[in-house]
C-alpha cells in the first residue's frame, strides 16, 4: 500500500469513528430515532468519498464528501454534553450539509466550478448557510424553552426573535436557492456536448432522489415530531440519502465502464467496413457523435479524411469548445487521429484507437489512395484547363492579330479598286487579289472558330451551342432550359462534347437529324447528343469519343454512349456546376 | 476542332444569300450627303480606313472612338445619325459593341447602329433586333470590303431600315428547314433573304432580274405561307421575318 492509500484508510477509520460515535453519543442522549438507519447516509458517503479520492485524486468531490459526513453528524456529537459543542453541532451541522450536497452536485464530475454562475451560485448558497447558523449559534436559548438538558448551549445573545427570523428567511431563501440550482444545472446541460450529457445523466438522478426526499420532508413537517409517521419519512429519506454518493460515484468510475463499450467496438471492426463507416464505429463507441478521422499521408506532411480529401487538424487554441486531437501512431509514425470532445476519458479514447487499429491502418491506405486518385484527377484538370486558356489565348491573338489585319487590307484593296475603275486590267487583278482574300479570311474565321469560338466566351454555351446548330450540316435542334453562363471550363468541355458529337453524328451516323438537349438540374449540367442514325457508337473505340470521356472525367463529370434499340446513338455527359 | 464545311452547305448559302455586290442599287449617289456618322473600333487603322471610305462616299464622320466609353461620350456629343461599332473593344474584348448598341438604340432612339464583327451569330441578332427592331444592322467585318454594298447598308439605317448579314439569314432558314419555311419555294426563300437585308421590291427585283409586280407577288405568297399580314415598311418587314424566324 502506499502512503496516500494509508492516509486514506487512516482518514477512514477515524470518519468511522465520527459516524459511529456521534450515533453512540446519540443513543445515550436517549434521542428517539432508528441510529441504525441514521448512521447508513454516513457510511455510505464515507465510503464513497474514500474511494473516490483513491481512484480519482485530485478530484475534489471524494473530499466534499468527507466534508459532507463531518458536518451532518456534528448534530449528533451535539448531544454531548460538553460546553460550546452543542451549540455548533446544531447550528452548523443543520445548514451546512446542503451546501456541500449542492457544490457537490455542480462541481461534478471533475469536481470544478466552470462558470461564474455556478461560482455565484454556490458561494451564496454557503454564504446564506454560513450566516444562518451564525446567528442561530448566537442567539438561540432553548433554555428559554424550558430544555432541560440543554445546560450547555452557548448563547451569548439569546433573541428567540432573531432565531426564528433566521430560520424563515433561510427557508424562504432557501426555495430561490433551489431554482438557482436548478437553473445553473439546467444550463450546463444545455451547453454540454453529447460525451459531457452522458456523464451528466447520474447528476440529474441525484437531483431527483434529492428533490423526492425534500418533497417528503415537506409533506412529513406539519405532522408532530413525536408521530410515527413522521419517523417513517425520516428514516426513509435517510435511505434514499444513502444512494447519492453511490450514484455519484458510479458516475465517476463509469469513464471504466464505457470501456465495455470498447468490446463492442472490437466486435463491429471484425468484418469489411465501407468508408466512413470506421468514424460512424468509433463516434458510437465513444458516444461522441461528431468524432472524425483523419489520416496522415504516406510521406507527406497533412491529413486526408476517409474520402482523401486534404484536412487540416484544428488549432489546439482555447475557448470552450475546442476539440481534443489524439494521434493514433504505430511503430512510432502518425497514422491517424482522432478529433474528438475534449470531455472524453483520455484512457477511453486510446482504447478505443488501439481496438480499431487494424481497421484504421486499412481505412488509411484506401484513403492515402483515394487522396492520390484525387491528385491525378486534378492535374488532369488543370492540364485540360491549361490547354483551354491556351486555345482561348490563341483565338484572341488570331482576332485581335491576324483577322484585325487582313480586315483593315480588304478595306485599302476596296478602296485601291474604287481608285482603279479607269484601268481595267489593274481592276480585275484588284478583284482577283479581293476575292482571294475574303476567302483566306473565311478560312481564317472557321480556323479560329475551330480552336475556340469566340461566341462562347461572349455568350455563353447555349449560344455556342445553338451557333454549333447553325452550322451543322444536318438539321438540329437545340434544347436548352437555362442561359446563365458557367465556369468556363464546364462550359468549354459541355461546348466540345457538343461540337465531337454532332461531327460523329455528320461523319458516321447516315443521320437525318441531331437534338441537342442542354439541362440543369440539381447542380449537375446534363449534354445530350441524340441522332437517329444508324447506331453502333461505341465509346472504347475511336479517339474521338474517348477523349470526350477524358475531358469530361476531369471535370469530375460522368461521359455515356447508348444506342437505344430503336436505333441512333445518344452521348450523354453529366457534369457538376456547383455555381 | 476545326470543322471542315459540311457538304450541303454552300448550297443552301448560296440559295439563301447571293452574294452581295455587283447589283447593288446605287440608285442615288447624293442620298448619303450630310449623313453623320460615327466610329468604334479598337483598331486605329481600320477606323481611319472606315473614316476614309466614308468620307470619299459623301458622309460626315463626326466622330471616332476607340472603346464603348469614348462611344458613348461621342454620341453623346455629337447625335450622329449612324453609329458603325466593332463588337469587341476593350476592357473585356468581348461583346462591348453589343452592349453599347443596345444602350444607344435604348438612349437615343434616332441613332441607328451598325455592328460589325469577324463572327455573325443567330443569338447576337436575335438580341439586337429583339428590343428595338429599327435602325440596327449587324454584319460580317470584312463586308466593308465591297464599298458600295457597305454604303448602301449605313444608307439604308440612316433611312430607318434594319440590316441583317445574309449568313444570319441562311442559318435561321436552314434551322427552320423542318418548319413551315419548308414549304416555301427556293425563289422565296431567296426573297425572304433579301427582305431581311431591309430591301424594297424594287432593290430585290433588281438583285434577282424580276419585275417589281412579280417580287411583290412573291412576298404577298411568304406572307401568306407564314401566316403574316404584309406591311409596307422595311423594317417591319424585317421585323416581321426575323421576329418569325425567332419564334416559329
Amino acid at each position: 500500500m502506499t502512503k496516500r492509500r494509508w492516509g486514506l484508510f487512516a482518514l477512514g477509520i477515524t470518519l468511522l469513528g465520527w459516524v459511529i460515535g456521534g450515533e453512540w453519543v446519540s443513543i445515550h442522549a436517549l434521542v428517539p430515532e432508528n441510529h441504525f438507519i441514521d448512521a447508513l447516509p454516513g457510511l455510505s458517503f464515507l465510503v464513497a468519498g474514500i474511494v473516490a479520492l483513491d481512484r480519482r485524486p485530485g478530484n475534489c468531490i471524494g473530499w466534499l464528501m468527507i466534508a459532507y459526513v463531518v458536518v451532518s453528524y456534528l448534530g449528533n456529537w451535539g448531544n454531548l454534553q460538553v460546553p460550546v459543542v452543542p451549540a455548533i453541532g446544531g447550528s452548523i451541522g443543520q445548514q451546512l450539509g446542503g451546501a456541500i450536497l449542492a457544490h457537490m452536485g455542480l462541481s461534478y464530475p471533475t469536481g470544478r466550478l466552470r462558470t461564474r454562475f455556478e461560482r455565484a451560485v454556490i458561494g451564496i448558497i454557503y454564504g446564506v448557510s454560513s450566516v444562518a447558523s451564525l446567528v442561530i449559534l448566537l442567539a438561540f436559548d432553548p433554555r428559554a424553552d424550558g430544555c432541560a438538558r440543554c445546560a450547555w448551549e452557548l448563547a451569548p445573545f439569546p433573541s428567540r426573535t432573531a432565531v426564528l427570523t433566521a430560520n424563515l428567511v433561510a427557508q424562504r431563501l432557501g426555495f430561490i436557492l433551489v431554482l438557482l440550482f436548478l437553473a445553473a444545472v439546467w444550463l450546463r446541460w444545455r451547453r454540454a456536448t453529447p460525451a459531457e450529457r452522458r456523464e451528466l445523466a447520474p447528476l440529474w438522478v441525484a437531483v431527483c432522489v434529492v428533490c423526492v426526499v425534500d418533497l417528503m420532508g415537506a409533506f412529513a413537517s406539519p405532522f408532530p415530531v413525536v408521530q410515527p409517521f413522521a419517523y417513517l419519512v425520516w428514516e426513509l429519506q435517510s435511505l434514499l440519502y444513502v444512494s447519492l454518493p453511490i450514484i455519484f460515484l458510479w458516475g465517476l468510475l463509469s469513464a471504466r465502464l464505457a470501456r465495455s463499450a470498447v468490446g463492442d467496438l472490437v466486435i463491429q471492426l471484425d468484418r469489411p467496413l465501407p468508408p466512413g463507416e470506421l468514424r460512424a464505429c468509433l463516434a458510437r463507441a465513444l458516444v461522441d457523435p461528431p468524432l472524425e478521422v483523419l489520416y496522415a499521408r504516406d510521406g507527406l506532411d497533412g491529413w486526408v479524411d476517409a474520402g482523401g480529401q486534404p484536412r487540416s487538424l484544428p488549432e489546439p487554441a482555447s475557448g470552450p469548445r475546442t476539440k481534443t486531437v489524439t494521434v493514433v501512431e504505430r511503430g512510432g509514425q502518425a497514422l491517424a487521429a482522432l478529433i474528438h470532445d475534449p470531455a472524453l476519458d483520455q484512457g477511453l479514447v486510446q482504447a478505443a484507437a488501439a481496438a480499431a487499429g487494424m481497421a484504421i491502418a486499412n481505412e488509411r491506405l484506401q484513403a492515402e489512395v483515394r487522396a492520390q486518385l484525387e491528385e491525378v484527377r486534378a492535374s488532369r484538370q488543370r492540364i485540360v484547363e491549361a490547354g483551354d486558356a491556351e486555345r482561348r489565348r490563341v483565338e484572341r491573338n488570331i482576332h485581335d492579330g491576324a483577322q484585325q489585319r487582313m480586315a483593315t487590307l480588304a478595306l485599302s484593296l476596296a478602296m485601291l479598286r474604287d481608285r482603279a475603275a479607269s484601268d481595267p486590267a489593274m481592276a480585275a487583278s484588284l478583284d482577283q487579289a479581293a476575292a482571294e482574300l475574303r476567302q483566306a479570311i473565311a478560312e481564317l474565321r472557321e480556323l479560329a472558330r475551330g480552336i475556340h469560338p469566340a461566341i462562347l466566351t461572349e455568350e455563353g454555351l447555349p449560344a455556342a451551342v445553338e451557333a454549333l446548330a447553325d452550322r451543322s450540316a444536318l438539321p438540329v435542334r437545340v434544347l436548352a432550359d437555362f442561359d446563365e453562363r458557367l465556369p468556363w471550363p464546364i462550359e468549354a468541355t459541355a461546348y466540345f462534347v457538343v461540337a465531337e458529337s454532332l461531327a460523329n453524328v455528320t461523319k458516321y451516323a447516315r443521320a437525318s437529324g441531331a437534338r441537342v438537349e442542354l439541362s440543369r438540374c440539381n447542380g449537375t449540367l446534363r449534354v445530350a447528343v441524340t441522332d437517329n442514325g444508324v447506331g453502333g457508337a461505341d465509346a472504347t473505340r475511336g479517339s474521338g469519343l474517348r477523349g470526350l470521356e477524358d475531358r469530361v472525367c476531369a471535370v469530375r463529370g460522368s461521359f455515356r454512349v447508348d444506342n437505344p434499340p430503336d436505333g441512333g446513338t445518344r452521348v450523354l455527359a453529366e457534369i457538376p456546376c456547383d455555381a | 476542332m476545326p470543322e471542315p464545311p459540311p457538304p450541303g452547305r454552300q448550297d443552301v448559302k448560296e440559295t439563301a444569300s447571293p452574294e452581295l455586290g455587283g447589283m447593288a442599287a446605287r440608285a442615288d449617289p447624293t442620298a448619303a450627303a450630310g449623313i453623320r456618322v460615327v466610329l468604334a473600333d479598337d483598331s486605329v487603322l481600320f477606323r481611319e480606313g472606315l473614316a476614309r471610305v466614308l468620307a470619299d462616299h459623301g458622309f460626315v464622320v463626326a466622330g471616332q472612338a476607340g472603346d464603348a466609353d469614348g462611344l458613348h461620350a461621342a454620341v453623346q456629343r455629337e447625335t450622329p445619325d449612324v453609329v458603325v461599332t466593332d463588337i469587341r473593344m476593350p476592357p473585356t474584348n468581348t461583346n462591348e459593341g453589343l452592349l453599347a448598341a443596345q444602350r444607344i438604340r435604348a438612349e437615343h432612339p434616332g441613332v441607328g447602329v451598325l455592328v460589325l464583327s469577324h463572327y455573325v451569330e443567330t443569338r447576337q441578332a436575335i438580341k439586337l433586333l429583339q428590343n428595338t427592331p429599327q435602325r440596327v444592322g449587324y454584319l460580317l467585318k470584312d463586308r466593308v470590303s465591297d464599298i458600295t454594298e457597305f454604303t448602301d447598308t449605313v444608307r439604308r439605317i440612316a433611312r430607318g431600315g434594319s440590316v441583317i448579314d445574309p449568313e444570319v439569314v441562311a442559318h435561321l432558314l436552314r434551322r427552320r428547314a423542318d418548319g413551315p419555311l419548308a414549304g416555301l419555294t427556293s425563289r422565296e426563300q431567296d426573297i425572304l433573304a433579301l427582305m431581311a437585308q431591309g430591301r424594297s421590291n424594287r432593290a430585290i427585283g433588281e438583285r434577282l432580274f424580276l419585275s417589281p409586280k412579280t417580287v411583290e407577288t412573291h412576298v404577298g405568297a411568304i406572307f401568306t405561307k407564314l401566316g403574316l399580314l404584309p406591311a409596307a415598311d422595311d423594317h417591319r418587314r424585317v421585323l416581321a421575318v426575323i421576329t418569325y424566324l425567332k419564334n416559329a
